[in-house]
């Protein structure tokens, strides 16, 4: 019988083997994969589980925070949003059963404590008896900023960007439609998956921001990029003279190109890009070539997804390129910012900051700073230029020319600001061209000021506006005040003393909720 | 030596003589012992640190009181079974100990009763070593225990005693408490086996009955043994425990394997099994499942794959060296304190704990075959390849079908699994192992065989009668238990 029992034992520990190379199998071999798979929460659970720092705005308020839930819940901690739908595109949401968006989402670590470095510094403090490691976020975002942004854009479908063109820093990005993530983060999976599906299919997906994942026809805002490659090429100058047409026709083409409104337009530099003709950029994108503008327009970052550190933002485009030599016509369309020009409207408030800025673009972030739990600086933004697409003297020549579209130009009806402070600025009307609606266009404007000592840049872009027989829908008329309250509010209204006294500044009071639109044109 | 001689009470002597092998093993045990109770108790720390980041208030009362079961178990040992390997308490210590923090660990709850049962188990297991004081007692008893057996897994079908629960009637309710009888049906039944096959093994593996070209055991010979094991593998088939049903028929085919030393018991047990097992995928919608969610889990992983997937992510996510102790989430796999709590083990400690745990029932397996393997009495042989057989096959279906290596059949992890029955049923296995290992030091000469205390007190009856009829013959009107108890020491 002995061998017999030699032979089980071998038996038994063959089956033991097998079982530690299946072991294996799991644990190591395919852990990868079922670590990825679509229905493991482990990971996210065990984020659940542990407590989560704040996220903090530049001015104090916080906009996210976790709290322990009574004994008995199923998960240990509550996500809160106090602020809302105000900083929910850059906060984003951290839900058990969908995961986690934008700043909950790359700065989950810092927000767990589980970076490298707050878990060396974490073991100092567990054998302190301080075992609670999460950090905190603050935002360069400012509250009272995002809140003007949300207060002038009052409801229209847009977004508002105010960004410092010297850092990169953005200030306010606020977009609309947007979500209120308190409304499914701490709901049952069922109820949570209602209210995304629900949010997803309804108009203008509010769980995108347009602000920076969507982009748009530009209209003429575009010729700032348009205007800037001329200059930098040497196919424009402050002296050059465009004559006086109404429409023109460009090569391989029997077809016109007109003006806005089919006006008839013409004269300086200064003159056709205040009053914003189309026909001369068609011209100057023409003579620059399809190479020249194309290269030109990369310059500037279109085609290239914008370097903001939260994630998912959109790449501005200035469409298909292939065969552009055979389709001139196109070409200077799109030079003025038609056709299949789109651009993401952050990018547009980084343009405008590129000409404040001398020149260079900086990568925009909405990250300012992180600490660890005990209030020690982990990381601080470090501002990095993205792109130079303009000389320092060309910025200035820009300068001027945007000056005189806010002075006397298209934005000169709504855009002068309280104390006579300098502002360069450019309007933008893209005309859809739809058939169904002709006059469905989307406005925008781009401003930065103090035009002699830039502060703030702002983008505002207005989408899918309709003109009416008393409103033409134009980006000075519509996108001109919602830009001039928020440069009044950061520059001599509240939010300037609220920078100087470095906190949260009141409101304006019950004023209009859709300040601007009543002022002439 | 003679029968008489021996039956000479002035032969009998107590000589609790110094052995240095009984000592060093006893020693060894010692230590292991203490080993896994410090392990258990840093890994109840650890656990608490992981889930409520706080040192458990109660902690040295509870490595207290740990250690003060696990000594006086080893006191107990190093008493009556001083000669018994020192491996094999230590082995269970650990197992059960690691299982009883992840219970803790993932139910505060079941952490009490599980305590409360492991004292039971202890106390049981300290029984068991004082009743059973020679194995080859339990052989006498083969027809009860056989019997009771059977009586014990018919328990839960009868009406308002046994309960169903998740879907299987191995439970009998007794008030508060539930217990499933079929855990010691399993110790009763291998004791059978092994008796009955010490006794007419050979007649069974002579084959003297010829039917056409076969040649095969008589059929008087084979009859008891098949009928109580088809009987019982028919009985837990029923009762919808796949788990029982599997090992049962496992633990059968290995002792006739064993005993009639003839290779064609496991053939003809592989191809039973895949004859039975394909008719149950046909004729069973809960088999089929099984056998479904083996081959794919993922098709179902939201109602009946829902737990080995989670199983699965559970060990991924605990990869090489597990989340921690605490830090995981084994609460999402259905039923993890029972028969998935080797999942939890594998998310927590990782590979390397899950590793170990397999290497303590290795390590269990070869002490156990190694009892076997030294005693050379046939019973004693069969009894601890049955006993050894149970728990490395027990834990082999269990984690098996946690890792999906086969199909899914519930069945408690022996020694860690959350549950009284399966714990104290285990104990007993242990200390019936204890002694066969005891048994046969002794009877290899490693240390003296005293007599036991009821060996004692018979001889000490047998001597008063004889001396009271003034003779030495050999006695007649002894009473046959008293004979039998004495003679127990001379049958070889």
């Amino acid at each position: 019988m002995n061998r017999q029992i030699r032979q089980l034992a071998l038996g038994l520990m063959a089956c033991y083997v097998v079982l530690f190379v299946a072991l294996n199998y799991w644990q190591v071999g395919r852990k990868e994969e079922l670590d990825a798979q679509f229905d493991n929460t482990r990971s996210v659970l065990r984020e659940f589980n542990k407590p989560r720092g704040p996220i903090v705005t530049a001015d104090g308020i916080v906009a996210a925070f976790s709290e322990p839930t009574p004994p008995g819940e199923t998960y240990d901690y509550r996500r809160e949003y106090p602020t809302g739908e105000l900083l929910a595109d850059i906060t984003g949401y951290f839900t058990f059963a969908f995961g986690s968006t934008q700043v909950e989402r790359v700065y989950g670590d810092v927000l767990t404590g589980s970076t490298a470095a707050q878990q060396v510094r974490g073991l100092g403090d567990l054998l302190s008896g301080e075992f609670d490691n999460a950090g905190s976020v603050e935002l360069a975002i400012r509250h009272d900023a995002q809140q003007a942004a949300r207060f002038f854009l009052a409801g229209q479908p847009g977004s508002v960007v105010l960004m410092e063109p010297q850092t990169g820093a953005v200030r306010a990005m606020f977009s609309n439609p947007t979500y209120d993530p308190n409304t499914f983060v701490n709901a049952d999976f069922e109820v949570a998956q209602e209210v995304i599906t629900e949010l997803q299919n309804e108009d203008g997906n509010p769980l995108l921001a347009n602000a920076y994942q969507e982009r748009y026809m530009p209209g003429s805002t575009f010729k700032v990029i348009t205007t800037g490659i001329g200059l930098e090429a040497g196919v424009l100058t402050p002296e050059t003279v465009f004559p006086n047409e109404s429409q023109w026709v460009p090569p391989q083409t029997d077809d016109p190109i007109q003006n806005y409104n089919g006006s008839t337009c013409g004269g300086d530099m200064a003159t056709v890009f205040a009053r914003s003709c189309n026909i001369p950029f068609a011209r100057t994108a023409i003579e620059l070539g399809p190479d020249a503008m194309v290269e030109g327009v990369e310059a500037w970052g279109v085609g290239e997804e914008i370097p903001l550190d939260i994630p998912q933002s959109a790449a501005s485009t200035f469409g298909t390129t292939d065969n552009l030599d055979q389709e001139l016509p196109l070409l200077g369309i799109r030079g003025f910012g038609q056709s299949e020009t789109q651009m993401v409207p952050l990018h547009m408030a980084m343009v405008a900051s590129t000409v404040a800025n001398g020149g260079f673009m900086m990568e925009p972030y909405v990250v300012e700073t992180t600490y660890d739990s005990q209030g020690r600086v982990l990381d601080e933004a470090d501002p990095t230029v993205w792109k130079n697409p303009l000389s320092p003297e060309n910025a200035l020549i820009m300068t001027e020319f945007m000056r005189g579209v806010a002075e006397r130009g298209t934005a000169s009806c709504c855009i002068a600001l309280e104390g006579g402070i300098p502002v360069a600025a450019k309007t933008g009307t893209a005309e859809l061209g739809l058939e169904s609606n002709p006059d469905l266009s989307h406005a925008w404007i781009v401003a930065f000021a103090p035009a002699d000592d830039p502060q703030y840049a702002v983008a505002v872009s207005l989408i899918n506006v309709e003109s009416t027989a008393d409103v033409a829908a134009t980006g000075g008329r519509l996108a001109g005040p919602i830009a001039k309250g928020l440069l009044d509010f950061m520059l001599t209204g509240p939010g300037a003393e609220a920078d100087a006294a470095n906190e949260p500044a009141d409101l304006p009071g019950n004023a209009d909720p859709e300040p601007g639109l009543e002022s002439d044109g | 030596m003679t029968v008489a001689d021996d039956l000479d009470p002035r032969n009998i002597t107590v000589h609790d003589g110094p052995s240095p092998i009984a000592t060093r093993r006893r020693s060894t045990e010692l230590t292991l012992v203490v080993m896994a109770a410090l392990i258990t108790g840093a890994a109840y720390t650890i656990a608490a640190l992981g889930t409520n980041s706080e040192i458990p208030p109660g902690i040295v009362v509870f490595v207290l009181i740990l250690l003060g079961l696990l000594l006086s178990a080893h006191v107990v040992v190093r008493i009556v079974a001083r000669g018994a390997d020192g491996t094999l308490l230590p082995l269970a210590a650990l197992l059960h100990g690691i299982g009883f923090v992840m219970i803790t660990r993932l139910d505060d709850r079941l952490a009490g009763l599980q305590a409360t049962w492991s004292l039971i188990a202890i106390v049981v297991f300290v029984l068991t070593l004082v009743f059973v004081q020679r194995a080859t007692d339990l052989a006498r008893y083969r027809w009860l225990l056989l019997f009771g057996g059977v009586g014990l897994l018919l328990l839960p079908m009868v009406p308002g005693f046994g309960s169903t629960i998740n879907g299987a009637r191995i439970w009998v309710s007794l008030g508060p408490i539930n217990f499933q009888p079929g855990e010691f049906a399993k110790l009763a039944l291998a004791v059978f086996f092994a008796a009955y096959l010490a006794d007419r093994r050979e007649l069974i593996a002579a084959k003297t009955w010829k039917v056409g070209p076969f040649h095969l055991p008589e059929p008087r010979d084979l009859a008891p043994i098949v009928v109580a094991w088809g009987f019982a593998v028919v009985v837990m088939v029923g009762q919808r425990d796949l788990g029982s049903s599997l090992l049962f028929f496992t633990l059968f085919v290995v002792m006739m394997w064993v005993a009639t030393e003839r290779i064609g018991y496991l053939i003809v047990g592989a191809l039973l099994f895949a004859a039975a097992a394909a008719f149950a995928w046909t004729q069973f919608s809960h088999v089929q499942t099984r056998v479904d969610i083996w081959i794919d889990p993922w098709s179902r992983s939201l109602d009946s794959g829902y737990q080995i997937v989670q199983s699965l992510y559970g060990l991924s996510d605990g990869g090489l060296t597990g989340t921690g102790l605490g830090r995981g989430n084994p609460g999402q796999v259905p039923l993890a304190q029972n028969d998935f709590i080797f999942a939890s083990i594998g998310e927590e400690l990782g590979l390397v704990g899950a590793s170990s745990v397999l290497m303590a029932y290795l390590l269990f397996i070869g002490a156990g075959l190694r009892i076997a393997l030294r005693t050379e009495r046939t019973f004693e042989k069969l009894l601890a390849v049955g006993l050894t057989t149970i728990v490395g096959v027990q834990a082999f279906i269990i984690i098996g079908g946690v890792i999906k290596l086969v199909p899914l059949t519930g069945i408690t992890l022996p020694f860690v699994s959350y549950g009284g029955s399966s714990l104290v049923a285990n104990y007993v296995l242990l200390a019936l192992l204890i002694r066969l290992s005891d048994s046969s030091a002794r009877r290899l000469g490693e240390l003296p065989d005293d007599p036991t205390p009821s060996e004692r007190f018979a001889a000490w009856r047998l001597s008063r009668r004889m001396r009271r009829r003034g003779t030495t013959d050999t006695p007649d009107g002894v009473p046959d238990g008293a004979l039998a108890a004495t003679a127990t020491t001379l049958e070889t």
